[in-house]
C-alpha cells in the first residue's frame, strides 16, 4: 500500500482536471466527483497508516522516489514523497476534513453558476496541500506551498464580481508572498550550506555541518514563510479579509489546513530550529503575541466570519507557541483538533449565512437557536471545545500546551498563555451567544440547513467529542504524541511548581469563567453591549480595527507606494513620453515643409532634373 | 575628309535643348512626350557620332537598344496618355496634380 502513496495527491489533481474540462457538462456530479476523489484519497491514506503502524516505530519512514525532477550540474531534485508519522497525520487531516468540507460544499454552493469551477479549484487546492505535506525535499514542499497560495487566491476571489472579494484575494496573495520570498531564500541557503534539499540529508548530514549562524539564518527565513502562510504577526492582515471567500473555503483553507502549513513547516524543520535556538525563541514569542493579539481583535469583531478568522489566528499562535517550546506533539495535537472543531464552527457559520441570506453581522442575529436547533448544537459543541471545556478535543490540546509552559519552567509564558486561553474562551463564547442565544435582533426567519449539509457536521462534531480523548489523553502518553515520537522526539517532561491537577483545574476554571462572563455580557440581557462602542469609542475602535495595524501598514507601505507611483507617473508622462512626443512632433513639423517641394507639376520636377544634371556636369567639369 | 565631330555634337545638343525646353514649357502630355523622344534621339545622334569617331560599334549598338526601348516605351506611354485623356477629357499635365504633397 505504501507504494501506491502517489495516488493520494494524484486523485484530486485528476478531479481538478476533469472538473475544469467537463465541469459544465457534469453539473451536480462535479461536486460528487470531487468529494469522492478526496474521500478515496482518505481511504488510501488510512491504508498507508495501517501499513505504517505495522512497522516497528523506528522504521516508519517510506520514501517513494517517483522521478527525477531537476538535474542541473550538481543540483538535483527528485519528485519524492515521504510517508512518515508526521506527513501521514497531515495527509489524514487534509483528505479527511477536506472530504467532509467538499461534501458540505455540494449543498452550500448548490445555486452557484460556477459550481464545477469551484470544485476544480478546491480539488487543486487539496492536491497542492498534499504535495506540501508529502514532499520529501524543500523544493517540492515549496511547489505545494506556492500552489496552495494560488488556490487560496483563486478561492478567496471566487466571487470576483464583488470588488471586496477580488481585492481581498490580491491582499492575501501579496502578503503571503512577502513570507514566501524569504522562505525561498532560506531554501537557497540550505542548498548552499548542505548541498541537498532532501529532508533526510538536511536533517541528518546537514545538522552536523551547519554552523549555528547559518542554522539561525535558514530557520528565520523559513519562519518568515511560515508566518506569512499561517497569518501570524506581522503578516496576518490578509486572513480576516480572506473571509470574503465562500464559507467552505474559509473552513478548509483558512482554518483547517492551509494556514496550519506554517506549523507543519516548523515541526518538520525542527532540527534546524533547535540547532539555532534563537529561532525557536522567535517562534515562541511570535506565537504567543499573535495568540493574545488575535484574541483581543476577535472580541472586537461583529462580523461572524471575521471573529472566527481572528480566532484561527489566535489558535495557530498557540501552535507556534507550543512548537517554540519544543512541544511539537502538542502543536500537532492542537493542529489536528483545531481542524476538527474549527471546520465545525466555520461550516456552522456557513449554515447561519445560508439561512440568513448571507447576513454576517452578528448585531442582526441573536436567538437563532429557535430556528436552527441543530446548527446551534454544533456551534455550541465547537465553541466549548475551543474554549477548553473537558472532555472535548480542544481541552486536551490547549491544556497540554498551557501546562507544558509551566512544566518546562516558563512561568511568565504560562501566565500569558493562561490569559490567552481565558481570552480564547471569551472570544469564542461571544459569537456563540450573539448568534444563537439572547434577544432576537434580526427580522427575518432563518431556515435550517438541509440534511446533506448537516451530515458532514455530525461527523466533525463526533471527532470534536472523541478526537482529544482518542489522540491526546496526556502530553507524553497520548496516541498522537507516541505516534509522532520517531519524527519529533520524545516530549521532555519537567516538574512544575504546581501539581498537574492544579494546573488542569486552573485552566478549566478559567475557561468556565470566560464562558460565564461571555454569557453575562452578551446573552443575559443585563449588559447593554450594543452601546459599548458609543461609551468607549477609543477601546472599541482599537479592538474592532485590530489595533489599527492595517492603517499602520497603509501609512508605512501603501501611501509611500502610491506617492512613489505618482512620481513615476510624472516622470513617465513628462520625461519618457515627453521625449517620444517631442520627436514625433518634430517629424510632423518637418513633414509639413517637405510637401511644398512636391507640387505635382511634372514640369517643375523636370526642371529640377535639369538643374541637377547641370550642377553635376559643372561639378565634374570644374573638378577635371 | 569627313565632317568634323563637333557638328554632330552641336546638332545633338541643339536637339536635346529643344526637347528639354519642350518638356519644361508645354502642358500637353502628348507634346511633352514628343519632346522626350526628341531628347532621346539627340542622345542617339551623339552616340552614333562618337562611335564613328572612335571607330568601334559599341555606341551604335547602344543607340539601337535605346531605339527599341523607346519604341516599347512609346507604346506604354501613349496608352497611358490615351487612358488619362479618356477619363479626364484633358491631356494637360497641370491637371494631374493628385500626387502633390
Amino acid at each position: 500500500m505504501l507504494d501506491l502513496v502517489w495516488l493520494i495527491p494524484l486523485l484530486p489533481l485528476a478531479g481538478a482536471a476533469l472538473n475544469l474540462l467537463l465541469g459544465r457538462r457534469l453539473g451536480k456530479a462535479a461536486g460528487w466527483l470531487a468529494t469522492g476523489l478526496v474521500g478515496l484519497g482518505f481511504v488510501l491514506a488510512v491504508a498507508a497508516l495501517v501499513d505504517l503502524l505495522g512497522l516497528p516505530a523506528d522504521q516508519r519512514v517510506h520514501v517513494a522516489n517517483l522521478f527525477d525532477w531537476i538535474t542541473v550540474g550538481t543540483f538535483s531534485v527528485d519528485v519524492a514523497l515521504r510517508v512518515d508519522p508526521l506527513s501521514i497525520t497531515m495527509t489524514l487531516v487534509v483528505t479527511g476534513v477536506g472530504a467532509l468540507i467538499h461534501l458540505y460544499a455540494i449543498g452550500y454552493m448548490d445555486h452557484d453558476p460556477r459550481f464545477g469551477v469551484f470544485f476544480a479549484h478546491l480539488n487543486l487546492f487539496v492536491f497542492f496541500m498534499l504535495m506540501l505535506v508529502l514532499a520529501d525535499n524543500y523544493l517540492l514542499l515549496y511547489l505545494g506551498w506556492e500552489g496552495v497560495g494560488l488556490c487560496s487566491y483563486l478561492l478567496i476571489g471566487f466571487w470576483f464580481e464583488r470588488p471586496s472579494a477580488s481585492s481581498a484575494a490580491k491582499k492575501a496573495f501579496v502578503t503571503t508572498r512577502i513570507g514566501d520570498a524569504a522562505m525561498l531564500l532560506g531554501i537557497v541557503l540550505i542548498w548552499l550550506h548542505v548541498g541537498s534539499l532532501d529532508f533526510g540529508a538536511v536533517f541528518g548530514r546537514g545538522a552536523s555541518e551547519l554552523t549555528q549562524g547559518a542554522a539561525t539564518a535558514i530557520a528565520l527565513l523559513l519562519l518568515a514563510g511560515a508566518i506569512g502562510k499561517s497569518a501570524q504577526l506581522p503578516l496576518h492582515v490578509w486572513l480576516p479579509d480572506a473571509m470574503e471567500g465562500p464559507t467552505p473555503v474559509s473552513a478548509l483553507i483558512h482554518a483547517a489546513t492551509m494556514v496550519t502549513a506554517g506549523v507543519y513547516l516548523v515541526v518538520r524543520s525542527h532540527v534546524l530550529f533547535e540547532l539555532s535556538g534563537t529561532a525557536l525563541t522567535v517562534v515562541l514569542v511570535v506565537g504567543l503575541v499573535s495568540a493574545l493579539y488575535a484574541a483581543l481583535a476577535s472580541i472586537g469583531q461583529f462580523d461572524l466570519k471575521r471573529a472566527l478568522a481572528y480566532s484561527t489566528m489566535s489558535q495557530i499562535g498557540f501552535m507556534f507557541f507550543a512548537a517554540g517550546m519544543r512541544f511539537y506533539t502538542g502543536a500537532m495535537l492542537l493542529l489536528v483538533c483545531h481542524a476538527f472543531y474549527k471546520a465545525l464552527l466555520f461550516l456552522t457559520a456557513g449554515n447561519v449565512l445560508h439561512g440568513l441570506h448571507d447576513e454576517t453581522d452578528m448585531r442582526r442575529m441573536g436567538g437563532l437557536r429557535a430556528d436552527m436547533p441543530l446548527s446551534a448544537a454544533w456551534f455550541t459543541l465547537g465553541a466549548l471545545s475551543l474554549a477548553g471545556i473537558p472532555p472535548l478535543a480542544g481541552f486536551f490540546a490547549k491544556d497540554q500546551i498551557v501546562g507544558f509552559a509551566a512544566t518546562s519552567g516558563r512561568e511568565v509564558a504560562w501566565v500569558l498563555a493562561s490569559l490567552g486561553a481565558f481570552l480564547s474562551a471569551l472570544y469564542i463564547a461571544r459569537p456563540l451567544f450573539l448568534t444563537f442565544f439572547g434577544r432576537r435582533r434580526g427580522r427575518e426567519h432563518a431556515h435550517e440547513a438541509p440534511g446533506p449539509m448537516q451530515a458532514p457536521l455530525a461527523v466533525l462534531a463526533f471527532l470534536t467529542v472523541v478526537g482529544g480523548l482518542f489522540l491526546g489523553l496526556t502530553a507524553e502518553g497520548g496516541r498522537l504524541a507516541r505516534f509522532l515520537e520517531p519524527v519529533v522526539g520524545v516530549v521532555e517532561h519537567g516538574e512544575a511548581a504546581l501539581p498537574e491537577a492544579a494546573l488542569i483545574s486552573i485552566s478549566v476554571v478559567l475557561a468556565l469563567a470566560a464562558v460565564a462572563v461571555a454569557f453575562w455580557i452578551w446573552a443575559s440581557g443585563r449588559v447593554d453591549w450594543e452601546a459599548f462602542p458609543q461609551r468607549q469609542p477609543e477601546l472599541a475602535g482599537w479592538l474592532a480595527n485590530a489595533f489599527y495595524l492595517n492603517t499602520l501598514y497603509a501609512w508605512l507601505v501603501q501611501h509611500p507606494g502610491k506617492a512613489f507611483g505618482r512620481a513615476l507617473t510624472v516622470v513617465d508622462d513628462r520625461v519618457i513620453d515627453g521625449a517620444v512626443n517631442e520627436v514625433a512632433e518634430d517629424v510632423v513639423d518637418a513633414s509639413g515643409v517637405a510637401p511644398r517641394i512636391q507640387r505635382g507639376f511634372v514640369r517643375s520636377y523636370a526642371l529640377a532634373f535639369l538643374l541637377g544634371a547641370v550642377a553635376l556636369l559643372l561639378f565634374l567639369g570644374l573638378r577635371a | 575628309m569627313s565632317t568634323p565631330i563637333a557638328y554632330f555634337v552641336a546638332v545633338s545638343a541643339m536637339l536635346f535643348a529643344i526637347g528639354t525646353v519642350g518638356v519644361l514649357v508645354r502642358k500637353n502630355a502628348l507634346v511633352i512626350f514628343m519632346s522626350v523622344e526628341l531628347q532621346l534621339n539627340a542622345v542617339n545622334l551623339a552616340l552614333v557620332a562618337f562611335s564613328r569617331m572612335h571607330g568601334n560599334l559599341n555606341g551604335q549598338v547602344v543607340a539601337f537598344f535605346s531605339m527599341v526601348v523607346a519604341a516599347a516605351e512609346v507604346v506604354v506611354g501613349l496608352a497611358i496618355i490615351v487612358t488619362v485623356y479618356r477619363r479626364r477629357q484633358s491631356a494637360s499635365v497641370d491637371d494631374l496634380t493628385v500626387l502633390r504633397g
